[in-house]
């Protein structure tokens, strides 16, 4: 679900604009963002929706309310910004994605260039085993037990051998192992969190570049137009938020957020970081800046501030855990302040530390975007978690798992004998006659030495258009142990094409859905024609 | 009124002169549907985004119109108040595809209504559902309802779907603007 509503700075302080409970998407904050992409003054909605979180991957452009433009991503996307690359005119700025090791550059809503962050060094014992692998002189489970070793002593490894730990099976292990045995091994990182960073001019539409922060504990730097590596920079732990500001070629500061719940000052010239270090107290959820003082939530239901040197200024204890925050910038009232939303489905507006607002949703936020949006100033954008998206998806999986099982029992009864001590039985049919009335015997045979079989059924699936059963559901009376029972049906073909089909029998027990045991019949071809047909074709001869 | 204007309009030669007001959000099509009711020959081709405002005359059967096209840019919109004192009618144009600035439409008429010199006015408010042409518009019915014209009390309005661009609907709204104007004006003589 999608919400809009404007900001009006007055009394009444949002006006509700637009409520789309069927947009179904599943995004963050990191993946909204609103832009002037096709440089008309129109400002576009750009969403990296991501799906079902494996499925169905999608970067959306809504022009108002409409879905615009709609381009599918590969793989989990972890940010999307816009930036000016070049001066060209019109002025229209192009759209990055962060998904997986790659960038994807989108100009005029069409893919563009995409981007691929240097490999790094692959451990020179995993990449010994590999090659052992390739040139056959080690087997798979020599080379699993290498491989689990490795990791339990803490070495990254690459993700080849990751997902090749990951397999249960043997045959998988192997046919994975075959399959990749012979491509070089690399090992790749992922993209944490994505921003922009102005090269050497201030102006709104002055090149950017753009600012990554991986899961290997750097921070990059992009050339705009070559998209080559401008500076590194090393962290003692994962960035996952960042807050730029500065020029690329004067000044600049990268305040960045880390999943050990420290923050780190990164400038123009640094590349090693270990201290200029803001230690919270538990793990961040959202960080911010206004002017110069950076905003944090934690993990601890807390919204903190600090001032750019380290410095403690406050900390509001909030009513329920955080789930994402933003800022209000909205320049013709001045008015700045930071937004948070709350689990418990309220939004939380903070001036400095004052709460000067609150949202009632009908649902969890985990988006949040404040800016300018189609020709007007002051749009607050949220998306809604999707309750019914998610009770939709456990569905289709218990289908999907009931279909399995189901299946998996079907093939397991898929035999003449029953595998079942419990119900020990033989099955045997047999069709008789030339067509187009059969007789069908199916001839059932207790095999235990003494207990008898009771309360079965006999049943048959067929095709209804192609044959009619005088009797599809027969019920067997008790079996005593060793004799052998047969039972009778005519069926009947209904078509005169000369085709035949497989009928299954179906021997159940009464109250269960799953056959003790399966027959499939080959049905022969009819030989003779229908009477009525015969006759029919006589009268025509007359 | 010198002798002979009297004189004229006493014999139905001259007509009355009325001050409009065209309000509207930017980019729903007030500078574009003046422009269509202006005489051919002062048409212009291309119509820019109106900083500030601009002022058009133009004349139909009866009254000759002065026509206020106010921009309707965020920042601009606080310069409508300082019209709204002289003005005997009001047009608010609406872009009926912009879904999305319904509620900011609405916003903007409700501090309009509740200006001073408009509160206890009988002024007549002309609606135009601009943008009919496009294929997501709302229609004017719609459009009242979504933007709840029928809460407005004490003055006469009208809402007709339009096309700015090709003229069509537009009669149909200056004409019913134009008589609730001549009988107000009337009413005041």
């Amino acid at each position: 679900m999608i919400v809009f509503s404007w900001y009006r700075g007055s009394n009444e302080k949002w006006l509700d604009a637009y409520k789309d409970p069927v947009a179904s998407l599943y995004t963050l904050t990191q993946c909204i963002t609103l832009s002037d992409v096709q440089a008309d003054g129109d400002w576009k909605l750009i969403i990296a929706d991501l799906g079902t979180g494996t499925f169905d991957m999608k970067l959306k452009v809504y022009k108002g309310t409409n879905l615009m433009s709609e381009n599918t991503i590969i793989d989990l996307p972890t940010g999307v910004e816009t930036f000016y690359m070049d001066t060209h005119e019109p002025r229209t700025p192009a759209i990055a994605v962060a998904s997986g090791p790659y960038i994807y550059v989108y100009k005029n809503l069409r893919p563009y260039f995409k981007f691929t962050l240097p490999t790094l060094e692959v451990n020179p014992v995993e990449a010994d085993l590999w090659n052992q692998v390739k040139e056959e002189k080690i087997n798979i489970f020599v080379l699993r037990e290498m491989l689990e070793g490795m990791r339990a002593e803490g070495t990254v490894l690459t993700v080849r051998s990751l997902r090749f730990l990951q397999l249960q099976d043997i045959t998988d292990c192997e046919a994975f192992a075959n399959l990749y045995r012979f491509t070089p091994l690399r090992r790749q990182t992922v993209i944490t969190s994505l921003a922009t960073l102005k090269k050497s001019h201030a102006d709104e539409d002055a090149i950017s570049c753009l600012v990554l922060g991986t899961e290997s504990k750097s921070v990059y730097v992009l050339d705009p137009e070559a998209f080559t590596v401008l500076t590194t920079m090393e962290l003692p732990s994962v960035p996952v938020f960042l807050s730029v500001t500065g020029l690329f070629d004067v000044e600049y500061r990268i305040v960045v957020a880390c999943r050990n719940g420290c923050i780190y000052t990164l400038k123009r010239g640094t590349t090693v970081t270990t201290k200029n270090c803001i230690e919270l107290n538990s793990q961040p959820v959202g960080l911010q800046r206004i002017n110069k003082t950076i905003y944090v939530g934690t993990m601890d239901e807390a919204l903190h501030c600090y001032t750019s040197k380290g410095k403690k200024l406050w900390t509001v204890k909030l009513p329920a855990s955080m789930t994402t925050m933003e800022i209000i910038d909205y320049k013709p009232k001045g008015f700045k302040a930071v937004i948070v939303a709350l689990s418990n489905c309220n939004v939380h507006i903070y001036k400095e530390k004052y709460l000067v607002n609150i949202i009632k949703t009908d649902d969890v936020v985990t988006g949040l975007k404040f800016g300018r949006f189609g020709r007007e100033d002051g749009t607050l954008i949220m998306t809604l978690r999707a309750m019914h998206r998610t009770f939709q998806r456990d569905l289709y999986l218990l289908r999907l798992n009931t279909a399995r099982e189901y299946v998996k029992s079907l093939e397991n009864r898929m035999n003449p004998i029953s595998s079942d001590p419990q119900e020990p039985l033989k099955l045997n049919a047999t069709v008789q006659g030339i067509g187009p009335m059969f007789k069908l015997t199916v001839n059932l045979q207790n095999t235990s030495l003494s207990n008898p079989s009771t309360n079965l059924l006999i049943t048959f699936q067929y095709d209804d258009k192609l044959y009619a059963f005088k009797n599809s559901f027969i019920e067997v009376p008790m079996l005593v142990p060793g004799l052998n029972y047969a039972f009778e049906t005519y069926v009947e073909c209904q078509s005169d094409k000369g085709i035949s089909d497989n009928v299954k029998v179906y021997i159940l027990r009464q109250g269960k859905s799953i056959p003790i045991i399966t027959g499939i019949i080959s049905m022969p071809c009819t030989d003779v024609e229908p009477i009525a047909n015969v006759k029919k074709k006589n009268q025509d001869d007359f | 009124m010198g002798l002979f204007s009297k004189l004229a309009s006493l014999l139905g030669i001259k007509k009355k002169e009325a001050n409009v007001l065209f309000v509207g959000l930017d980019n729903s099509g007030k500078t574009t549907i003046i422009n269509k009711l202006k005489p051919e020959d002062a048409q212009q081709h291309d119509v820019v985004p109106t900083v500030g405002f601009t002022v058009e005359k133009f004349k139909n059967k009866s009254l000759s119109f002065t026509a206020f096209d106010m921009s309707g840019q965020g920042r601009y919109r606080n310069l409508w108040e300082h019209y709204f004192k002289e003005c005997h009618g009001i047009v608010f144009v609406i872009d009926s595809t912009d879904k999305l600035r319904f509620a900011v439409a609405k916003e903007e008429l409700s501090m309009l209504l509740d200006h001073n010199e408009i509160k206890r006015k009988r002024i007549p408010i002309l609606f135009f559902a601009n943008k009919m042409d496009l294929r997501d518009s709302v229609s004017s019915v719609k459009l009242s309802s979504m933007l709840k014209l029928e809460d407005i009390e004490n003055k006469p309005w009208h809402i007709c779907s339009s096309n700015g661009l090709t003229g069509e609907g537009l009669s149909e709204g200056t004409e019913w603007l134009s008589r609730e104007m001549e009988s107000a004006i009337k009413q005041q003589n």
